[in-house]
């Protein structure tokens, strides 16, 4: 008797026919396909058959040849699982169920049946019908062990959330490669229930494939502190490096850089590799912790001076700027200046510029600028120093031809362009004290700006607020909120400010406080682009919507 | 010029409140539209029924508009328009004039809203794992309404209210026998505690029996004038509940006793709403109540899939009650499916109005009816802007569906009653 024939045996015929399928031409694939199966049943061209097929939309048309096919060898689980997918893509249910019985009745040991029928059943959104061929199997088999990727996707369609988790659980000791499979599953896993799901997930032992399914969850979740902890227990070896570097670097790209900083640093640990020692070191630096860039990628790790300059330098002087040893990061560029490009050059000048004003040196700052030449002499960083000295005048000049703006500079230059004058020191000293990173400092710096420059007071204000309330200091924050809108009601800030003090009061549990303030900014704002906002926050206060 | 702008915003549908607001001198009236041009049609629901609800004078303007308000013109209103985004259009007694004018001339009417509706919702007190898409729509217009359930129901609350809506219940007592799917899961177990620990405490025997009763009280307030809109299960099961009054209807993991084998012949339809001549099912195995429904959501082998239904368009000035069941600004709405999502055609009383059908197929899907002094308002499915809902998906957030046309239907059933004074033509 005829048996299907390994992957790996596929015939030329079958090879031509994949050509022709990929380039579109259905027809003259199936011709092929259909020969060669004729031939010599393979995967590849059944498989094939039944895309182009699909195709073509006369999927009806392979059901003569599967059962051509079931006759010649009734426990060939393959060409069983084709029919299955063929009826239900051709909406037969009543021939679907048909084909499982004989499918049993072929392989009544044979947990296959069971667990196809049951996915068909779960994709057809039957979870009741999936249900009981999941309890008729474990009747048939002695036992539902076979059966735990089916009971766990059909308990995550029922909504049975802890029930899927220890499913999953189950599963995926045995095929880890399914993490993102429950995941995907688990994701819509209701606020209430998600611990309970954690803890099922990382239930002893430590298991990779369902600690990535956690890790994975609690970042869709939004907790990537959780997503760690879920993953850091892993025995270090090189499929737990493979996890960590995955994971670091999807931490990264969402730009949740302490996590993505720990789990490259402990996959660089296993598998230490220049690239990923520069992604690990990146994160390190966008987490706040420019030490650890010294460390993660020491200069020892580059190839060699020009891969070095290209590489690791920038990254190197960017953490001596933070942390604003100005001499060090001076020394480290003049090392290796000859092996800098042009547009390398103008980067690490910049960066240096920022580790001299990050130590409060402004002249030392200039004089980096125009070593590097025009470029970057005339650049936003020279504007940002000008800015810093309070030179107003040129400040506009310079920042205005910046190549690559950002929220900073669009915030600078909102509040450069309505002050008068060409000359602003206090005003200067106040950004000069933020870049320097000194943020209490400078919201008292800010407020102090706007009591001298009234004319743009109520946009230095709210840096000033949005400072207090981005390092936690809210009473800070809020009477500052409380002042532009009550001495500057009519300014742009004025909407702003009104709907920050609504939501801290809505944070605070006093919904009326913050109904009244959101209404007051609807009715008495109605051009602030901030309406939607404002109108969503009234709907979560009144609760006609359902809180997120 | 203005009114070059006027119509160019009217166009890009941002004739809003806050335009009305920025005006100096009062209108008369103020016109909330109701088609393309409303930037929030749910909420404009919930602006008219308060209007009315205060004392103050409304008028529904059937198919003007995609069936518009016309409110006075106050500060008041125009302030919570502004807030609640809706558009409205101040008009002066001339343009009020040529409207009426348009409207007399072609299949409209302007129908006086007299008395806010005082609105229950027959709903269990605990949070269940499905929404209820009335419910949603109430809180999201703004429109207060009183949760009822079985104590209250029994107790003789049902007098208090002129409205009334059901839901997702099983009012033949066999929980949407989820127990087929989910007979394990927690909320599962505690919705049988509860209800059973309800029986004993209201004096019945099992949940069957205490459901039948309530439908009972629910048939009666019907009967004696009250306003009756259900959606999904509860339109099926409600009438099996009446019909099968004296049956045992209810398979014997409900009730212990398995149904009665001839429980379809000893139905009573004349004491039904809606349906007649219904076949119970009869398999506990089988998701199914009987084949009133004709998509069968949760049967393998019977479940239809979801296509289109189309509002019957009514003459609005003699047929004003369908008409206002059916103001839409959309006449063609994707289906949606619930535990019980369409009416197969065969199990219609005779007398039934059909509001909304789907073409080819032998089920409508919005019907509508008078029984005693009351009437009867029934729509398919579960939640219209949720089409495959299914147990433990997340609530609908309505903020996001702020103009959709099957949450229209449900909220044209909330004001209709506000109308009923108004004598009828037919």
């Amino acid at each position: 008797m005829p048996r299907v024939v390994h992957a790996q045996e596929e015939p030329p015929e079958v090879m031509r026919a994949l050509d022709l399928e990929s380039a579109s031409r259905f027809r003259e694939a199936a011709l092929l396909f259909k020969h060669a199966l004729d031939a010599k049943p393979t995967p590849g061209a059944l498989l094939g058959l039944e895309r182009v097929y699909a195709e073509l939309r006369i999927s009806d048309s392979l059901l003569p040849t599967l059962d051509s096919l079931i006759a010649r060898d009734p426990r060939e689980g393959l060409y069983r699982s084709v029919k299955l997918r063929t009826l239900q893509l051709l909406g037969r249910q009543a021939a679907l169920r048909g084909a499982f019985e004989e499918w049993v009745a072929a392989t009544p040991r044979d947990a296959s049946p069971y667990r196809e029928y049951a996915r068909v059943l779960i994709q057809l959104g039957q979870p009741s019908a999936a249900d009981s061929i999941v309890r008729r199997a474990s009747a048939a088999l002695g036992g539902s062990g076979q059966m735990e990727y089916e009971t766990a996707q059909l308990r995550a369609a029922e909504g049975q959330w802890e029930a899927s988790a220890e499913s999953w659980r189950r599963a995926l000791v045995t095929a880890p490669q399914l993490a993102a499979a429950a995941a995907y599953a688990l994701a819509p896993t209701p606020a209430a229930s998600r611990d309970r799901i954690r803890q099922i997930l990382c239930s002893p032992p430590v298991d990779a494939g369902s600690r990535r399914a956690a890790a994975e969850l609690a970042l869709n979740w939004g907790d990537a502190t959780g997503a760690w902890e879920a993953l850091r227990v892993l025995a270090p070896d090189s499929a737990a490096a493979t996890a960590w570097t995955e994971f670091g670097e999807r931490a990264l790209a969402e730009e949740r850089y302490a996590v993505a900083r720990d789990a490259l640093a402990s996959a660089l640990r296993v598998r230490s590799s220049p690239d990923l020692a520069l992604e690990a070191a990146t994160a390190a630096l966008k987490a706040g912790s420019p030490t650890a860039v010294f460390s993660l990628a020491p200069l020892s790790m580059a190839s060699d001076s020009t891969h070095a300059a290209v590489r690791f330098v920038p990254l190197h002087v960017a953490a001596l700027a933070a942390l604003g040893r100005g001499a060090e990061a001076e020394t480290l560029v003049k090392r290796f200046d000859r092996w800098f490009a042009p547009g390398t050059r103008t980067a690490v000048a910049k960066l240096l510029a920022s580790a001299w004003v990050r130590s409060g040196d402004l002249n030392r700052a200039r004089e980096a600028l125009s070593s590097a030449g025009s470029d970057a002499d005339s650049s936003d960083a020279a504007g940002w120093l000008a800015l810093y000295e309070g030179r107003l005048g040129d400040a506009r000049v310079l920042m205005r031809g910046v190549r690559e703006p950002g929220p900073e500079l669009a915030v600078a230059l909102g509040i450069v362009a309505r002050t008068r004058g060409d000359s602003a020191p206090v005003l200067g000293n106040a950004f000069l004290t933020l870049a320097r990173g000194d943020s209490a400092g400078a919201a008292t710096r800010f407020t102090e700006a706007a009591t001298e420059h009234a004319e743009a007071a109520p946009a230095i204000l709210l840096v000033a607020a949005r400072i207090d309330a981005a390092r936690g200091a809210e009473p800070d924050a809020l009477a500052l909120w409380q002042r532009i809108v009550g001495a500057y009601g009519d300014s742009p800030e004025a909407a702003e400010s009104e709907l920050e003090w609504a939501r801290l009061l809505r944070r605070r549990g006093d919904r009326a406080g913050a109904i009244a303030h959101l209404e007051h900014l609807i009715l008495n704002a109605p051009d602030s682009a901030l309406l939607p906002q404002a109108r969503r926050e009234l709907e979560l206060a009144k609760g006609t919507v359902p809180s997120p | 010029m203005t009114d070059r702008i006027l119509r160019t915003l009217r166009r890009l549908g941002v004739v809003a409140a806050l335009l009305a607001l920025a005006m100096p001198v009062r209108a008369q009236r103020l016109l909330v539209p109701m088609d393309d041009a409303q930037t929030d049609h749910l909420k404009a629901y919930g602006l008219t029924y308060n209007t009315i609800k205060t004392g103050m004078p409304a008028e529904w303007l059937l198919n003007y508009r995609g069936g518009a308000f016309l409110l006075p013109d106050t500060p008041e209103l125009r302030k919570r328009a502004a807030l609640d985004g809706i558009a409205i259009e101040p008009v002066n007694d001339a343009q009020l004039a040529e409207i009426r004018r348009e409207m007399a001339g072609g299949n409209m009417e302007a129908v006086p809203l007299e008395k806010a509706p005082r609105i229950a919702v027959y709903t269990p007190r605990d949070a269940q794992p499905w929404d209820d898409a009335v419910t949603l729509a109430l809180n999201y217009a703004g429109i207060d309404f009183t949760p009822v359930y079985d104590d209250e129901v029994e107790r003789g609350d049902l007098s208090k209210f002129d409205w009334l809506h059901l839901h997702h219940e099983d009012f033949t007592g066999q929980f949407n026998k989820f127990n087929l799917g989910y007979r394990d899961a927690p909320w599962f177990r505690a919705l049988v505690a509860t209800s059973a620990d309800a029986a004993r405490r209201l004096g019945f025997a099992n949940v069957p029996a205490l459901k039948k009763d309530v439908a009972e009280h629910i048939r009666q307030f019907v009967d004696r004038g009250g306003f009756l809109f259900a959606m999904c299960g509860a339109t099926e099961t409600l009438e099996l509940a009446i019909a099968g009054h004296s049956v045992d209807i209810a398979g014997d993991f409900a009730d212990g006793t398995p149904m009665d084998p001839d429980g379809d012949a000893k139905m009573d339809w004349s004491r039904a709403l809606a349906f007649h001549n219904a076949h119970l099912e009869h398999s506990p195995y089988v998701n199914s109540m009987s084949d009133i429904d004709g998509h069968q959501v949760n049967v393998p082998g019977r479940r239809q899939p979801l296509g289109t239904f189309t509002l019957f368009n009514f003459s609005a000035k003699f047929d004003p009650v369908p008409s206002m069941l059916v103001q839409d600004h959309r006449s063609v709405i994707s289906d949606f499916y619930g535990v019980t999502t369409s009416f197969t055609k065969a199990t219609l009383k005779p007398g039934d109005v059909v509001l909304a059908t789907e073409e080819g197929a032998s089920w409508v899907k919005y019907i509508h009816g008078d029984y005693g002094k009351g009437t009867w308002t029934y729509l398919g499915g579960h939640d219209p802007e949720d089409p495959q809902h299914a147990i433990g998906n997340p609530p609908t957030e309505l903020s996001l569906h702020r103009n959709s046309p099957g949450y229209r239907l449900i909220l044209n059933n909330v004001l209709f009653p506000a109308a009923r004074k108004k004598p009828l033509k037919t």
